[in-house]
């Protein structure tokens, strides 16, 4: 921090330029405001979801009676284990040993497609849609902008994972690794949320 | 951080802020009477209460206002530098104490206002205007309400894009105007048939959002004889300005010889500006960009005029 | 840093201004200049308006034009006017107040401004589709806003939609960008209680931006279905509850309200020191004063949805939330009135727009006070009275802030002079025609005129004619003020490293600043910002860095 410097030291040390070096650092905390930011949209939906609920007088839609939440929870476990593979993958990254890095990081990845895929699974199967009241309003916008996030971590995965064989990339500062994982937990809080929201919240 | 502010005043300058402060409290008062003028005539009973209380903000906040400029003015008459001066002022960074008064007067003022309008509030609440809010129940609407028990009058609101239509459960009547029988509490059903609407009586201070979906129920009583304008309050689409009626308060037998008289009549299109001028408008296709189009004007017994003067 | 520019000219030819540059200054006045140009659009929206509410009748233009031209008044002034120009300001002064070479993400930085012409180019834009633009108001409450009677996909209303979230994108990219730049990026020696207050107010109002617009773009997100997707969030008919998005429609809106102020103060705090020649009365106080108005800011939406039909208890909640704004913002208007007294005052034109403002400030504040109240906004709700309060903070404090800075800081970044004369009949039309324009509204709102009328009853004619010559007037104030920008940005004297004989960082700078600003040579602060007649230097050789300044002046 350059603002920590005493002011009575005399100005000969060398100004941090706030060249590359610094950047990273920046681009870690840019990012981590923009995730609490990120996170109040999810707050919104959560609370307009519950606030249509709680008004409403037929929930469900005809010829809906409640979620199959068994797939679901399948898909829950996997999401969350996914993120402690994600936590070894940072570990080994730590220790220097890439490959074991990018051999959690793709399993990782394969995780959160697998997610994805149940979840189309789980769309694909469903009697209601987009336009069938608030219910399913409320169900494929949820779900549907939280697999977006999904999708998106994992895109961010692949670049990192690419990024991993430039040499010498994490000897510059590079913290890519770091905000993805950050993303993806968050990622993961957010699921954990809206699974109990969706499918543990009964009438 | 130290000051010399408290210091610098004589006897004689806290006497002239004494006499200055007392003259600001003077004309505060005078302003706090003169807020009833800016208002219209009272004609329901929560009318006095929202005026008293709108009295007495204007008398605090003509005392902050006056008080503030009053520095302000004193400052750029004795505190400005001279035409060649340079130099800086004495550097005077902050003192703590006048930091917690400043504080908190303005916090006690807001209090005091907040705690009188809460009061104002709850008085409000049991004379009438707290609304009920149910979810639109078909059943119900068949059947009447469960209000009926109520010695209130009871008014049905309809608001479409853009009319008013009033019905009297009770004799069988409906309107376009809206007429209430002198200190009789009434109480009002408020349904739209589309969008939002405001029901609005400038002069009973009364203003609920009509929504959609929902039926809210609003109480209370005209105390003036006279003729009102009820305005549409909340936006409602091209017509909005003219989605407006007019409500006549009567003495009770004026009143009860109106719906006699309303019963009788036959069912007759209600008034509807915008349906005129929505006619009218047919004529030009090419002014203006694409509108919905009005809802046809209801059947009504009576649909009154819209073009006598009113009291407000 | 200098290596990531884009712009392909060096620096100091002014086509630089026409491209896509990564300097924070240059984007800064791309920002002001182009949000000025909206200005120009909205207030001409707004002379229409005035001249339809002239006379009782709607004899102007269609109703429905009346309608969107409301709408659109509403929408270009705060979309495309006040925020951009307030990003324009961070944009100059964060970087130069705290000794930074440029901002934290210079590339997002660019995108960020870029969006601005487009998404204002889609609002125009909505202007020529056949819908007409959108006719719901600022606010497009469904279900109104949902009606669309064109039938087209392409509607006004859609447009709109897009335009406020992309608008909602590019404020995102900004906060996240300012308030990274404000933490990670001041000079050696500027703790936290050693920064200027507008950093501490910008830093306020872009955190209230980074938990306020997110909400909105969910909301709007939902509108956006319900309009096009045949959703039913807001549609009674399906279920939905409009209710519902008046919640996400303020929860963001009414803190956009400080967004706006919250920089407002942070100029005054700058100029009133420099023109009483005082420290800033109570600088801590001041400076933490603006993170209890975030708090509270985020806390009192409802007090908009009063006649909404909200529950009793929640009403008496959000009235008493409401009220204890009036307390910090107090603070700080008592400790301007402290930094003047017994100053040494200058009525240049920058210190005349903080007075006015202040005067209209506090005028608006007690109207607030008022709207807070709930019986006395259950009778105003709606009416003229609320425009009148709005329009009095947002012209009469807000926009009279930012022509302080404007004329402030115009000879740090242009490197010239304007002009006083000019300066001081645009401040005395100005304040005149903003007064005559927005205190008749006052009464007409408690008489019970609503607003968004196209038409209305006659007994209001009397105010309304002279709010709308007050508004002419105040059309007119802005030649003066155009003329003095151009023809003192192109031929004005010179202007010196410090005219105004200010304490900051950015008045160690050459005017205008190269474009790192201090490059490698960032100065170590070593005393509080205000100095004013302490003596104490600002930073580390001060002297000496000033000397350099006025030797490279003299030999120009
Ligand atoms: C920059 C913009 C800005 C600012 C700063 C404010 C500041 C305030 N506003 Fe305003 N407001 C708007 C912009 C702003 N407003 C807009 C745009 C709308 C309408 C939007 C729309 O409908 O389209 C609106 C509408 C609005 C409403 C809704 C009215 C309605 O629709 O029915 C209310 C109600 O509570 C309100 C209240 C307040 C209050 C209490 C403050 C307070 O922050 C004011 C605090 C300041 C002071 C009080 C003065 C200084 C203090 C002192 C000198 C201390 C002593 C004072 C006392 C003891 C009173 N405002
Ligand atoms: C930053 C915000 C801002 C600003 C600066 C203004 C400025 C002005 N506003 Fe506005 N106003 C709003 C924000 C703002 N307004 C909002 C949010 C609403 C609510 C909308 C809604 O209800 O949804 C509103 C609503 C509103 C109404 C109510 C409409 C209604 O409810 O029916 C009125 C009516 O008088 C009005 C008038 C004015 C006037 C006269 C000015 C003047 O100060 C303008 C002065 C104009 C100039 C100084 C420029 C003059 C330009 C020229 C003369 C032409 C040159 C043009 C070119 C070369 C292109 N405004
Ligand atoms: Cu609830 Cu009547
Ligand atoms: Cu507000």
């Amino acid at each position: 921090m350059t603002s920590s410097s005493l002011p009575e030291a005399p100005s000969p040390t060398p100004i941090p330029a706030h060249g590359e070096g610094q950047h990273a650092s920046h681009n870690l905390t840019g990012f981590v405001i923009f995730l609490l930011s990120e996170s109040v949209i999810f707050l919104a939906f959560f609370s307009g979801y519950a606030i249509l609920r709680l008004a409403a007088l037929d929930w469900l839609p005809p010829g809906v009676d409640g979620l199959e939440w068994r797939m679901p929870l399948i898909n829950t476990v996997v999401l969350v284990s996914s993120s402690l593979t994600m936590v070894l993958a940072e570990h080994f990254k730590g220790k220097e040993k890439l490959w074991l890095f990018r051999g959690f990081w793709v399993l990782t990845m394969a995780m959160g497609v697998y997610f994805l895929y149940g979840q189309a699974v789980e769309w694909s199967g469903l009697k209601f849609g987009f336009t069938s009241g608030t219910f399913g309003g409320t169900f494929y916008l949820l779900t549907g902008f939280h697999g977006l996030h999904v999708a998106t971590g994992i895109l961010l995965m692949g670049l990192m994972l690419y990024r991993s064989f430039i040499p010498g990339i994490y000897a510059k500062g590079e913290e890519g690794v770091k905000a993805t994982s950050l993303f993806w937990h968050f990622v993961d809080v957010i699921w954990i949320i809206l699974f109990v929201l969706l499918y543990v919240w009964r009438a | 951080m130290t000051s010399s502010f408290p210091r610098r005043f004589s006897p004689v300058a806290l006497v002239a802020l004494g006499f200055w402060l007392v003259l600001l409290a003077l004309v505060s008062v005078w302003m706090s009477r003169q807020a009833f003028r800016w208002l219209p005539v009272q004609a329901s009973n929560a009318a006095p209460l929202v005026d008293g209380l709108f009295s007495f903000e204007t008398g605090v906040g003509t005392f902050v206002f006056l008080a503030v400029v009053s520095v302000m003015a004193w400052v750029m008459l004795v505190h400005r530098a001279d035409k060649y001066d340079e130099s800086d002022a004495e550097p005077v960074e902050g003192n703590t104490r006048l930091e917690v008064i400043w504080t908190a007067i303005p916090l006690v003022l807001v209090m005091a206002i907040a705690w009188y309008a809460i009061r104002v509030n709850t008085t409000l609440g049991v004379l009438g205007p707290m609304e009920h809010i149910h979810l639109v129940n078909p059943a119900e609407q068949q059947g009447g309400y469960p209000g009926d028990r109520l010695p209130a009058e009871q008014v049905q609101v309809i608001a479409r894009q853009w009319s008013w239509e009033f019905r009297y459960p009770g004799a069988a009547v409906s309107s376009t105007e809206l007429h209430l029988e002198l200190d009789r509490p009434v109480t009002f059903r408020l349904v739209s048939d589309d969008v939002l609407h405001g029901f609005y009586i400038p002069a009973f201070r009364l203003k609920q959002d009509v929504i959609p979906g929902r039926a809210i129920d609003f109480t209370l009583t005209p105390t003036r004889l006279g003729r009102y304008r009820l305005r549409d309050s909340q936006f409602s689409g091209t017509w909005f300005a003219t989605n407006q009626a007019d409500v006549v308060v009567e003495s009770p037998t004026d009143h009860a010889a109106w719906l006699k008289q309303a019963a009788a009549a036959p069912l007759q299109s209600g008034l509807s500006v915008a349906a005129a001028e929505y006619r009218e408008r047919l004529n030009h296709p090419r002014v203006g960009w694409p509108t919905v189009v009005p809802a046809p004007p209801p059947q009504v017994n009576v649909p009154g005029t819209s073009t006598l003067p009113h009291d407000a | 840093m200098t290596s990531t520019s884009l712009s392909p000219e060096p620096p100091g030819s002014w086509r630089r201004y026409f491209g896509f540059s990564t300097d924070a200054k240059v984007i800064g006045i791309q920002y002001i200049v182009v949000a000025f140009f909206f200005f120009l659009v909205g207030g001409l929206l707004a002379m229409i308006i005035r001249g339809e509410l002239i006379t009782p009748a709607s004899d102007l233009v269609d109703r429905t034009v009346y309608n969107g031209l409301y709408t659109m008044h509403g929408t270009i002034m705060l979309f495309l006017f006040i925020f951009p120009v307030l990003n324009g300001l961070n944009n100059l002064l964060i970087p130069t107040m705290i000794g930074a070479p440029d901002m934290a993400f210079p590339r997002l930085n660019t995108a960020a401004f870029w969006l601005v012409p487009v998404f204002g180019t889609l609002l125009i834009a909505s202007f020529f589709v056949p819908s007409g633009p959108a006719t719901s108001g600022w606010w497009s409450y469904p279900p109104v806003s949902l009606q669309n009677p064109s039938g087209y996909l392409i509607s006004g209303e859609f447009l709109w939609v897009l335009a406020v979230a992309l608008s909602g994108i590019s404020s995102i990219m900004g906060a996240v960008n300012f308030v990274t730049t404000i933490i990670r990026m001041r000079a050696p020696g500027m703790t936290w209680f050693r920064m200027p207050v507008f950093c501490w107010t910008a830093l306020a109002a872009q955190s209230l931006q980074l938990i306020g617009l997110p909400a909105l773009t969910g909301g709007a997100l939902m509108l956006l279905f319900d309009l096009v997707a045949g959703t039913s969030f807001y549609r009674p008919e399906g279920g939905g509850d409009p209710v519902l998005y008046q919640h996400f429609f303020w929860f963001y809106s009414h803190p956009a309200v400080y967004v706006i102020i919250l920089p407002v103060f942070g100029i005054f705090s700058e100029l009133f020191p420099v023109y009483s020649r005082k420290p800033l009365f109570g600088y801590v106080y001041v400076a933490l004063a603006s993170f209890i108005i975030v708090g509270l800011g985020l806390i009192v939406w409802v007090h908009h949805m009063f006649p909404s039909g909200v529950a009793q208890w929640m009403r008496n909640l959000f009235m008493v939330t409401t009220m204890l704004i009036a307390v910090p913002t107090g603070v700080k208007v008592f400790a301007w009135l402290g930094t003047m007294w017994g100053g040494k005052i200058r009525l240049t034109t920058p210190m005349l727009f903080c007075i006015g403002g202040l005067f209209n400030f506090v005028f608006a504040g007690i109207t607030g006070i008022m709207l807070a109240t709930v019986p006395v906004d259950i009778h105003v709700s709606n009416t003229y009275f609320v425009v009148g309060h709005f329009h009095y903070v947002i012209y009469g404090a807000a926009v009279m802030g930012i022509f302080a800075a404007i004329y402030h800081w115009f000879p740090k970044f242009t490197g010239r002079m304007p002009y006083e004369g000019l300066g001081k009949l645009h401040f005395l039309l100005t304040f005149v025609g903003a007064n005559l324009n927005f205190l008749p509204m006052h009464p007409l709102g408690l008489m019970g005129m609503p607003r968004r009328v196209s038409s209305y009853d006659t007994e209001f004619a009397f105010w309304n004619v002279l709010a709308s010559l007050g508004a002419f007037l105040l059309g007119v104030s802005i030649i003066p003020f155009l003329l003095n920008m151009i023809s003192s940005w192109v031929r004005g004297p010179r202007a010196p490293h410090n005219p105004w004989n200010a304490i900051g960082l950015e008045w160690l700078l050459p005017s205008p600043p190269p474009e790192d600003n201090f490059g490698e040579h960032v100065p170590t602060v070593i005393s509080r910002p205000y100095g004013y007649g302490s003596g104490e230097p600002l930073v580390e050789n001060q002297a000496q860095i000033e000397r350099a300044l006025t030797l490279a002046e003299a030999t120009r």
